[in-house]
Parts: C-alpha cells; sequence; structure tokens
C-alpha cells in the first residue's frame, strides 16, 4: 500500500508543477482525496475513516501524535510540527497516513472500487500493474 | 330534383380528424427478474416513487438494483444517501450482488451524501443542494437512501405544510428534470392514511418481512402505481446472489401462448393402460396418478417419460420423495435410459427439498426447467412430498398456486403428470386426500386388493375429461419392463374398490406363483 501510496504522490509533483516539494505533493494528494472521499460518505463519515487512519499512523509514525482531524476531515497541527520535524519525515509521515487511508478504503470496499475512487481524481494516473490486495497494509 | 338527390347522395370527402396522440409512458426496468411482469412492464419513466418497509426487507437492494439496471453514462444515476446506511458499508455489501457493476460507478452512478446538510441545515437545504446536483448531473434516476431519515430529522422543526410544501417541491422539481425517483424508507402501514408522502407519490413498493414458525419469508407488494395496471396482491421475494428476485402470483403465466388443438393423444409408454384411457392421454392434460405407497406411482411416471423422450418430447421430472440417483437407478432397472437423455438436456429431473421455498418459487425453478429444455412433458412425484417441502406458511397458499401452474402449464400445451400417495382404507376409494381433482382432467386410481390369499395391484381409470374411456379394473404387476397391466378385467369378483372383493365365481385352480415379483434397484 505504502508503494502505491509513493506512486500517487509521484505523480502529483510530476503533474502538479506548482507542488514544489514532495511533501506539498503529498498534501495535494490527501486534499484532492478528501472531497472525494466526503462526497461519498459525508465529512461525518471521512473525519472518521482519516480518524482511523491517523490512529494506525500513530504505531510508526509517533510524532503524528500531536496531530488532530478537523471536523471537516483536515488536519490541525501538521503544518505547526514541521519547525520541529525535518521535511523527510513530514513526508514520511504524510505517506503512511495515505497508506493507511488506502488500506482503510481496500478493507471496506474493496481493491476494485478503491481504484476506481483513485481513477476519478487522477483520470490520466495508469493503475494498470497495481495491485492493493495482497500487499501489507501500510 | 333527380340532380339534387344525386348531389345528396354524393360522398362528401370524409374530414380526416387526427386524434391527438396519447402520451406514451416509457417503462423502465426494474433489474429485478419477475418485478417487470408484476408492475404490468416496468416503472413508468418520470414517475415519483416510494420504495417502503421495514428493516431487512430489501428496500436497498432494490433500489440498487434498479439504478444499476438503467444508469448510463449519458442518463446517469444519482444516489443521495443520507442518515441511513452509510455509503461505504453500501457498496461492502451491495458489491456482493452480481448485478454491482463497478465499472459504473464514477461516471453512470454517483453517491453523494447529504448527511451533513440533513444533519445542520433545514428541509431547503437538502432540497437545494439535490436541486444543485441534480442540475448539474440531469440524472435519469434519482435515490434517497433513507428519505425517512431526511423528514425524521426535520419533522421537529418543521410544521405539516412545511413538509408538504418540501415533499411537493422536491415531487415537481424532480419530475420535471425528467428524473424517475425512488424514495427509500422505513414506514408503517399505519402511516399510509395520514403522510402527505403517499398521496403525492405516483407509485408505492412495499416490502414486509413474515415469519410463520420457523420460517422467515419476504413479501412485495405494489400499494400503488398510476397509469398502469400492476399484478394485485403479495408476491414472494427472495435476495440471493443474484439480488432480489421477485415470484408473481401470476407466475408469469398470464399472456403465455393458448392451449393447442387438443386431439393428439399421447401414449403413457403402457399400452393396456393408453386402449383404457380410451388411446393414451389428450396434448395439454393434467392426469393425477393416485394410489397408495409401493402401487407403482413412480414407475407409472417413469414411463410416461420415458415414452415422450422416444418420441422427442423433452421432459421434466420434479421429485420430491426420493433422490435423483434412486430415480435413474429405477429406470435402468425397467431398461429405460435416463441418463443419456439427461446429458443431452432432453431431460431435466429436479430433486426439489428446499424446506423454506415458497409455493411460488418451487413453481417457478419447474417453470424454468420447462422452458430451458422446452419440455413437452412433465411429472410431479409426488404432490404430497411438494407439499411437504414447502415452509409451513406456503402450505395453504399450496393448491391456489398449483391450480395456477398446471393451468399454466398445461394451456401452454405442457402435459403434466402428478401423483398422490392416498391411503387404501379397504371401506371407499378416495382419489386424494386434497381437494384437488378439479385441477386434473384425468385421474387414475391405484390399489391394492386381496384376492385368494395374495394381495394384488389393480388400476381403474376414473375420469377422462373430454374422451370416453374403460371402466374396468385391470390387474397389474411391476415387472422389470415397469408397470405392465395383465389379464382382462375379472368378472369373478364383487367389490374390487373396497380392497376386500368377494368372489362371485367359480375357484379356479392356483399355480403356484414364482417368487417374488421383481423390484426396482434401490
Amino acid at each position: 500500500m505504502r508503494d502505491f501510496a509513493e506512486r500517487l504522490i509521484v505523480y502529483e509533483t510530476r503533474e502538479n508543477k506548482s507542488s514544489e516539494t514532495k511533501t506539498q505533493a503529498a498534501f495535494l494528494v490527501g486534499e484532492k482525496l478528501r472531497p472525494q472521499l466526503a462526497a461519498l460518505m459525508g465529512n461525518v463519515g471521512f473525519r472518521a475513516l482519516i480518524s482511523r487512519a491517523l490512529a494506525l499512523s500513530n504505531a510508526e509514525i509517533p510524532w503524528l501524535r500531536a496531530v488532530h482531524v478537523n471536523t471537516d476531515g483536515s488536519f490541525q497541527g501538521l503544518d505547526e510540527l514541521g519547525a520541529q520535524v525535518g521535511p523527510d519525515e513530514i513526508f514520511e509521515g504524510r505517506v503512511v497516513l495515505l497508506a493507511q487511508l488506502l488500506g482503510l478504503l481496500v478493507t471496506f470496499i474493496g481493491e476494485l472500487l478503491t481504484l476506481r475512487l483513485v481513477r476519478d481524481v487522477w483520470p490520466k494516473l495508469s493503475l494498470n500493474e497495481v495491485d492493493l490486495g495482497t500487499r501489507d497494509k501500510k | 330534383m333527380k340532380k339534387s338527390n344525386n348531389a345528396a347522395k354524393r360522398k362528401l370527402p370524409k374530414k380526416v380528424v387526427s386524434q391527438p396522440a396519447k402520451v406514451t409512458i416509457r417503462k423502465l426496468p426494474t433489474g429485478v427478474r419477475g418485478l417487470d411482469d408484476i408492475m404490468g412492464g416496468g416503472i413508468p419513466e418520470f414517475s415519483f416513487n416510494i420504495i417502503a418497509g421495514s428493516p431487512g426487507c430489501g428496500k436497498t437492494t432494490l433500489s440498487h438494483q434498479i439504478v444499476f439496471a438503467n444508469a448510463t453514462v449519458k442518463k446517469p444515476a444519482l444516489y443521495f444517501t443520507v442518515l441511513g446506511e452509510p455509503a461505504m458499508k453500501m457498496l461492502r455489501y451491495q458489491q456482493q450482488f452480481s448485478f454491482f457493476d463497478e465499472s459504473k460507478l464514477g461516471k453512470a452512478i454517483r453517491f453523494i451524501n447529504l448527511s451533513d446538510v440533513a444533519m445542520q441545515q433545514d428541509l431547503n437545504a437538502v432540497i437545494d443542494e439535490i436541486i444543485k446536483q441534480v442540475t448539474t448531473i440531469s440524472p435519469g434516476i434519482v435515490v434517497v437512501d433513507s428519505f425517512r431519515t431526511v423528514v425524521r430529522t426535520k419533522i421537529g422543526g418543521a410544521s405539516e405544510l412545511e413538509m408538504q410544501s418540501f415533499i411537493q417541491r422536491l415531487a415537481q422539481f424532480l419530475t420535471s428534470w425528467e428524473a424517475t425517483t425512488f424514495l427509500v424508507g422505513e414506514y408503517v402501514q399505519e402511516e399510509i392514511r395520514d403522510n402527505p408522502l403517499f398521496t403525492i407519490a405516483d407509485g408505492l413498493i412495499w416490502l414486509s418481512q413474515l415469519a410463520e414458525r420457523n420460517s422467515v419469508v419476504r413479501k412485495l407488494q405494489i400499494m400503488k402505481q398510476r397509469g398502469q395496471n400492476s399484478v394485485p396482491g403479495l408476491h414472494t421475494i427472495r435476495i440471493s446472489d443474484g439480488g432480489l428476485q421477485a415470484f408473481s402470483r401470476t407466475l408469469g403465466l398470464v399472456g403465455k401462448k393458448m392451449k393447442p388443438a387438443r386431439n393428439r393423444r399421447l401414449s403413457i409408454g403402457i399400452s393396456e393402460l393408453d386402449k383404457m384411457m380410451g388411446g393414451g392421454i389428450f396434448e395439454g392434460d393434467s392426469l393425477l396418478v393416485a394410489g397408495p405407497s409401493g402401487t407403482g406411482k413412480s414407475a407409472l411416471a417413469t414411463q410416461f417419460i420415458a415414452e415422450g423422450l422416444r418420441h422427442g418430447e423433452p421432459g421434466v421430472m420434479a421429485i420430491f420423495e426420493e433422490r435423483q440417483k434412486g430415480y435413474t437407478s429405477r429406470a435402468d432397472s425397467f431398461g429405460l435410459n435416463l441418463k443419456t437423455p439427461q446429458k443431452k438436456g432432453k431431460l431435466e429431473i429436479l430433486y426439489l427439498r428446499p424446506l423454506d421455498l415458497s409455493v411460488d418459487e418451487t413453481m417457478q425453478e419447474l417453470l424454468d426447467a420447462v422452458e430451458r429444455i422446452g419440455a413437452k412433458r412433465l411429472v410431479i412425484d409426488s404432490l404430497v412430498g411438494f407439499e411437504m417441502a414447502l415452509a409451513p406458511g406456503f402450505r395453504t397458499d399450496f393448491r391456489e398456486s398449483l391450480y395456477r401452474m398446471i393451468g399454466g402449464l398445461t394451456g401452454a400445451g405442457v402435459t403434466v403428470l402428478s401423483t398422490v400417495e392416498v391411503e387404501d382404507t379397504f371401506t371407499a376409494l378416495p382419489f386424494s386426500q386434497y381437494t384437488i381433482s378439479f385441477l386434473t382432467d384425468d385421474i387414475i386410481r391405484m390399489r391394492y386388493v386381496e384376492i385368494d390369499g395374495q394381495l394384488r395391484k389393480v388400476m381403474v381409470v376414473i375420469k377422462m375429461r373430454g374422451g370416453n374411456h374403460s371402466k374396468d379394473i385391470r390387474e397389474y404387476v411391476i415387472t422389470d419392463k415397469g408397470v405392465v397391466v395383465i389379464h382382462p378385467r375379472s368378472t369373478d369378483y364383487n367389490g374390487l374398490t373396497t380392497g376386500i372383493p368377494t368372489r362371485t365365481g367359480p375357484r379356479q385352480a392356483q399355480e403356484e406363483e414364482r417368487a417374488p415379483e421383481p423390484k426396482a434397484k434401490k
């Protein structure tokens, strides 16, 4: 799942010229997925899902414990951590969070529908060789 | 004068008055097998419908089937979820059904969650959001699931007039935008009278779940449908891997091809019995073979089917008391090969012991098999086993449904042989414990009689509708050829039908019988 999360970020970095750093691109990936998922499950539903993804990520990235989820599903405290945590670590945190979110989606609605949701956000992204079901859910 | 007469006689050119054409209401498929028939062809396009019922009846599954059957990229479906089943769970569960086509999601089917609007704002905000989405997407189908929760959330703050106005606005808007709408909700029947929603709606599909002893059955009723006739009454539905399936009370037999000219006689496979019946059974007749256990009813039924197969007439055997293997083995022992026609698709043997199936479902299985192979002959062995295989709650409907099915099948030219087990009372000759002889054209009664210290078997043709038949009571045996009628009628006995006849003729010299009588291998 991590590979797929990274792949999305790399794609977003390449596609979106304004995202100068990969950390910014990772942020954009999350922001693009948020309205798509909120339309499907409502803000309340999305907040519940992203909170779970954050809780699962905490075990791997301890500094994420300082981050909270707003009512609209955005993160609070992630940017502030930039002063204490290096950009590479922030990037790592975002990758893990995204991987957990995608992992939860695969758990609930399956690989096929998760990829369909992703394709709706990034229609030109090639998903031919993606296999989300058999990989670890990081 | 003459001239004027001619003028009067001259026909004036007829003024062609063209009648304005009536609007044609297109019918959308429901995607639910059997439901289009019940609804009179499908869902009227642009109608405003309610799918109502208690939890677990299949409301969401039904609405999904409708959506998947109709949504296209050009005319997409909008599925608004409110405070009912969360969309994630809905997708998680609904994708298990075979009708779920993930390629339609996104472009042809869009799920939009209205929970936040419904919880945080008023009814106007809800309708504004629906209008915004519908105006943008221009869908062919709109579903609000659950509409009940929209209303329940807001009813506290809204007056009845506001509620009515909300529903009216919604109905008018969605119809004007050429959308066929389904509001899904958990309602109870007592609400129908007072809730304005039911007055405004064009269609009302009511789903219910009834428990009877240990079995539960789901039912569907079209309580209201503007613009076209539906089949009235409660229809059984079942939810399986394919989603909902509906079983019309008419079994979809209305409008089927009518009975062909009833003049061809079919051999039953026992030449002497054919003669007793006046030359065989009329094609398209329903024949009841009644007799106690062990009198050879199943053997006779097997011969009837085998004879049909010999003449190129495909057959279906619905068996309830014996497994398929036992049936084919017995046929083998009579020199009748059932396995080859089975392999060639000319014969289907259905072993039906479902125990909780409804009578309509079971009959649908038979009808499907008949249609699948183009069967000309059908055996139901036996009616007692058939009834026992049904859930207790359906047994009361058994005779009515059987009547419909046999009527429909024979109407389409299929010749039906049903067996029924009856007890030998030795004081009477009942045809069956059911009052079902009304649905049979012909009746053959088999029974045991005690003659000369032996328990022998006799048969008699009781009834042949529309044809003369022998009145003889004939003795028969079951040999390695199956049921074989032996000896002409006996004039040496009185009271054969009682089972304990009295001798009137001279006692014949008795030959030692070669024991035992050949029987079918089990």
